[in-house]
């Protein structure tokens, strides 16, 4: 392909169709989706529950597969990857915060952060990782496990651990689902301050205006269908643009 | 119906792939006990059927008196009885028919030069009793015996050694006597009578053969005329009979025959597979307790829900209950087909392996239906309690509450009730052993120390899966940390999972450890008493083989290398009014190829009346140096015999000793069990074995070997025995396997979430794989661990407590190598164990598995 943009996508999706069940009862859930996630942005994804917002995310990080269309990560196609290159590439190249459940119980804090490199079998770039530690202010928790830790601590591990193995893109799905607002907001600003301060890349789905607002770019998403994206956005807009769409469904 | 009985139907169809591992862990306990039961009923029934048959024509048996029994032998010695008597029976009204029945051993060589049989079952040779309706056997192929050399031999036998009509071969009675084969017969309608090898000579031959003296036999045969009844016969046979000679009727005896193998071979085979089914059975306890807990876990918040809509704790543990006994109810039935199965598969193999099994229904009692259905129900119920009873206890509160990480089980007072148990455990042992040697209170140790593993299993359990899991850090990174840490999750369900192991693989290295135990005691005495160079014997094992011909010995004493040659006969007598085996030998000799410990007297000058004694006969009977004992023998003589020597050691040499003067007037069929060879100085081990080797292949072959062969072969059958040990304790062994894939089966469903959340953040198939593979291990590490140490241990309380209270000494021995087989089988099986549930939780569908709620 060639890049003509000024900036390099971290990864896109190309007439994404995603189609569950079949014949009467086939849903479409992404109906025909070209989007690209530019590199060094925070991108967020929002729609009304059942937009496919959430499929198009998984997807394109490889952890659903296409109906017909094409998912990117970098330069490389996602539908060309058996589930051993898949997972390879989920390790090194992409970060994940889910909404709950994002930490295995038995592992320490500090070994949750470095689990993708321990699953690869190297030892990442210390420095990065102690610096991470101190971002996500959490040195004094290294030590304890995920069930001694506040709902909004554990999330800032799992952002943590997104980062830690320096990866192009970061995938976010509804990363404060599960928060106060308060907790909520530090994770967000968290977020950002990664894409802002060290030029990485995320991705985050969430139906909550508030976070949206942190994003640099909203995509908004309807029926499967891109229908609209938004450069810096407020809550308030991002609001008013959601209320839109309901009053037109 | 019931509330109760309705939620536990429907999680019970829910959540059928749960119980799949505690229904097949009481399906296969039922089964081996039922199949059990109902083979050895049937076996039961048919050697009667058979016996019934076969001696269907004999209306009373004429024989001696008096038995003598040796003990450890199930069917005493009687006296002879004079053939003549078959004429004087022959003319009493009432009877057609009578028959000398002359007996003795007589083992068959087959065509490939090895003895046929001689492990167990006896090896028979008789006079062909030309009387049908007499003969027990029936002349199937070819013709009876006409010529002296010609027999007739069981077909079982036959097929067995290759051999067909018209073959030439060798009979060993012990002295071997070249025989031409003219038919084949049957027993009972079967190829033989079970093993028993027989072989039919002309009455000649057999009286030559089989007897001391000829005119002589077993018994005598007799068949009634028409309208004569079995009791009436004897009624009318009794007074022609000299004294120390009876006629009991025909179904008394072929009773008695029926009997003695039940008692000697049935009996001790459904005894040995009963307490294997108990081992099945109680390791399946451990695995169903296991999985009901784990079912009860996981539905704590369901639970709680009915505890907060209303329901009772009565109505939760009774659906809990009600939903084992589907389960156990279910199970069982089939496990019953399951045992009538097994019982008809091993009917149709039987005589596939060339053991005569009749055809003829599978007789299926009552009670060996009964008894294994309720074991069953009663263990799979019994395991359910407990989770059943806590069931009823969840706080309807827990409904709202996060189910974290199981920490329970390590609690302080387990761990003090447990290591209380184990001191008392290891106390009562040690007194068993050291203080008052007896294998009770020894045993009821180790019972206890079994108990007390159990209980400090989950205390155990996290230090056990820290340490043995280290190494698994280092060499397999994150997958094996996240095994270790898995196996660590719930030290109460790590330990309940491996105790079933445990009790596996201890039963296992008990075996194991007796086992070879058992041999270096044979070892031991073989070397410590046997003084010789070479041991010349006949291989064989329980009743079978016919001994070595009491020529050899000489023969190989007019070797120009051989220093002394001393055979070892047997003779029983009566002593005190117990039956005594005899040896029977040239004291003299023996005395210098034995090391007979310290004695006091001399074996020189036995004589014709005189006896040598070991220390602890010579106690028990308060005889010294000059007394006198009496001897009673098998021809209702009674003799005096002077105590000439006592001698401290009598492992190889035995009890008593006398001449073979002495016995020549009451010997039945002779034979030596054992020819020791003293070769001169000078002449090589290699060298004297050629000699005796060659002299020994005229007098049928017997097995030359220097004393260290001798030594390691004495213990050949403790192999056979463990072998067989071995693949019955597999069933338990299976079903622990069974538990343990169950266990983590349950629990990698507990885990899905984080399962997904691996995968998503890259781990590999392969490595949740291994993570899960090397769970299994690790508990299986566990279990196999703790079996090894508590078998070795019950192996020395057994072993030691044995020799403290027996006049044998035993040794004790530990096999390094094959315990080392025990572990590696252990944790190979665990590996086993943790292959299904590996590639199921490998096939998880990343996405459905972090949404799951």
């Amino acid at each position: 392909m060639t890049t003509t943009t000024a900036v390099r996508a971290a990864a896109r999706v190309v007439g994404a169709v995603k189609v569950y069940g079949g014949g009467d009862t086939a849903v479409h859930a992404l109906d025909g989706v070209d989007v690209a996630f530019p590199e060094g942005r925070f991108t967020a994804i929002m729609g009304p529950s059942g937009s496919g917002k959430s499929t198009l995310m998984h997807c394109a990080a490889g952890l659903d597969t296409l109906t017909s269309g094409a998912a990117y990560v970098g330069d490389t196609e996602l539908g060309s990857l058996d589930d051993r290159r898949l997972t390879l590439l989920r390790r090194d190249r992409i970060g994940f915060v889910f909404q709950a459940f994002n930490l295995v119980p038995t592992l320490t804090v500090a070994e949750n952060i470095t689990l993708p490199l321990d699953l690869a079998g190297g030892r990442g770039d210390p420095e990065w990782i102690d610096a991470l530690v101190d971002v996500v202010g959490l040195r004094d928790r290294l030590r304890h496990r995920p069930c001694e830790l506040s709902g909004g601590q554990q999330q800032r591990v799992a952002v943590a651990r997104a980062f830690a193995g320096r990866p192009e893109v970061v995938f976010a799905d509804e990363p404060t689902g599960n928060l106060d607002s308060r907790s909520g907001a530090e994770v967000l600003g968290l977020l950002g301050d990664a894409v802002r301060r060290t030029g990485r890349t995320v991705v985050m789905v969430t139906h909550d205006p508030v976070a949206a607002a942190h994003a640099d770019e909203v995509v908004f998403l309807a029926d499967g269908r891109l229908v609209d994206r938004m450069q810096s956005p407020t809550a308030d807009t991002v609001l008013d643009r959601m209320k839109a769409f309901e009053v037109r469904s | 119906m019931n509330a109760s009985v309705r939620l536990s139907l429907s999680s019970l169809r829910a959540h059928r792939r749960r119980f799949a591992g505690t229904f097949v862990a009481v399906f296969l306990g039922v089964a081996f006990l039922a199949g059990t039961l109902v083979m050895g009923d049937t076996l039961r029934a048919s050697f009667d059927s058979m016996f019934g048959e076969a001696t269907s024509g004999t209306d009373a048996v004429v024989r001696g008196a008096d038995a003598i029994t040796t003990p450890g032998e199930a069917q005493g010695i009687r006296q002879p009885v004079p053939t003549s008597l078959v004429n004087a029976i022959e003319r009493v009204p009432g009877v057609a028919a009578a028959a000398p029945n002359i007996q003795g051993a007589g083992q068959l060589v087959g065509a490939d030069g090895e003895p046929i049989g001689g492990q167990g079952p006896p090896t028979l040779a008789g006079n062909w009793i030309t009387d049908p309706k007499l003969n027990s056997y029936r002349l199937a192929e070819g013709r009876a015996p006409a010529r002296s050399g010609e027999v007739v031999v069981n077909r079982g036998a036959a097929k067995k050694g290759g051999l067909k009509i018209g073959d030439t071969t060798v009979l060993r009675t012990p002295d071997p006597v070249k025989v031409t084969i003219v038919g084949l017969a049957t027993f009972g309608g079967e190829d033989g009578m079970a093993q028993v090898t027989f072989t039919g000579m002309t009455r000649a031959d057999a009286e030559k053969y089989l007897t001391a003296k000829p005119g002589e036999a077993a018994g005598i045969l007799v068949r009634a005329g028409p309208g004569v009844g079995q009791q009436e016969l004897v009624h009318r046979l009794t007074p022609v009979l000299p004294k120390g000679v009876e006629a009991i009727t025909g179904q008394e005896s072929a009773q008695e025959n029926t009997d003695m193998i039940s008692s000697q071979f049935l009996t001790v085979f459904t005894t040995f597979l009963l307490v294997f089914s108990g081992v099945a059975m109680l390791v399946a306890t451990f695995s169903i307790h296991n999985t009901f807990a784990i079912v009860v876990a996981q539905r704590t918040r369901e639970n709680a829900l009915l505890r907060a809509l209303g329901a009772s704790r009565r109505q939760v543990s009774a659906s809990a209950l009600a939903e084992a006994s589907v389960v156990a109810v279910a199970a069982s039935a089939a496990g019953l087909a399951g045992g009538i199965g097994i019982a008809a598969g091993l009917q149709a193999l039987f005589p596939a392996i060339g053991f005569p099994f009749p055809d003829g229904d599978l007789v299926i009692k009552t009670l060996s239906m009964a008894l294994p259905l309720v074991v069953g129900v009663v263990v799979c119920l019994g395991s359910a309690l407990l989770p059943a009873v806590r069931a009823g206890r969840t706080a309807p509160l827990a409904a709202l509450r996060e189910t974290a990480v199981d920490a329970s089980g390590a609690s302080r007072g387990r761990a003090v009730i447990g290591a209380g148990l184990g001191a008392l455990a290891v106390a009562l042992a040690l007194t068993g052993v050291l203080v008052s040697p007896s294998v009770w209170p020894a045993g009821l140790g180790a019972l206890l120390a079994l108990v007390s593993f159990v209980i400090l299993g989950p205390v155990a359990a996290t230090t056990a899966v820290r340490l043995l899991g280290g190494p698994l850090d280092r060499l397999r990174g994150v997958s094996g940390a996240l095994a270790r840490r898995n196996a660590l999750r719930s030290p109460r369900r790590t330990a309940a999972t491996a105790s079933a192991l445990m009790i596996g693989v201890a039963v296992v290295s008990l075996f194991t450890v007796f086992g070879a135990s058992l041999k270096a005691t044979m070892d031991q005495t073989v070397s410590r008493s046997f003084a010789g160079d070479l041991a010349v014997s006949n291989p064989s094992f329980g009743a079978g083989g016919s001994g070595l011909s009491p020529r050899l010995a000489p023969a190989i004493q007019r070797l120009p290398e051989v220093d002394t040659a001393v055979g070892l006969g047997r003779g029983v007598a009566e002593v005190d009014g117990r039956g005594r085996a005899l040896t029977v030998t040239d004291p003299a000799a023996l005395a210098r190829t034995f090391d007979l410990g310290t004695v006091q007297g001399s074996l020189a000058r036995l004589g014709t009346d005189g006896i040598a004694i070991t220390r602890t006969e010579a106690d028990r009977l308060h005889l010294h140096t000059g007394d006198t004992a009496r001897l009673a023998f098998t021809d209702g003589k009674k003799e005096d015999f002077t105590v000439r020597a006592v001698y401290g050691r009598s492992e190889l040499a035995g009890d008593y000793v006398i001449t073979r003067a002495a016995w020549a007037p009451h010997r039945i069929q002779d034979s030596d069990t054992l020819v020791a060879v003293t070769l001169k100085s000078g002449v090589s081990a290699d060298a004297g074995r050629a000699a005796v080797t060659k002299v020994a292949a005229e007098y049928g072959n017997p097995q030359v070997q220097t004393r260290d062969d001798y030594a390691r072969s004495s213990a050949g059958g403790i192999d056979m025995m463990l072998t067989l040990v071995y693949a019955l304790l597999a069933l338990a062994v299976l079903i622990a396997l069974l538990g343990i894939a169950n266990t983590l089966t349950l629990a990698l469903h507990e885990r899905t979430r984080e399962l997904g959340l691996l995968r998503a953040v890259g781990q590999t198939r392969a490595q949740l794989r291994a993570m899960v593979r090397w769970e299994s291990v690790l508990v299986a590490a566990f279990g196999t661990t703790g079996g090894l140490g508590l078998g070795a241990f019950l192996g020395w309380v057994l072993v030691k407590a044995s020799d403290g209270a027996s006049d044998t000494a035993f040794a004790f021995a530990v096999p390094p190598a094959r315990l080392a087989v025990v572990a590696l089988v252990g944790l190979a099986a665990g590996a086993l164990a943790g292959l299904r549930p590996a590639r199921r939780a490998a096939r998880l569908d990343v996405l459905r598995a972090i949404a799951m709620e």
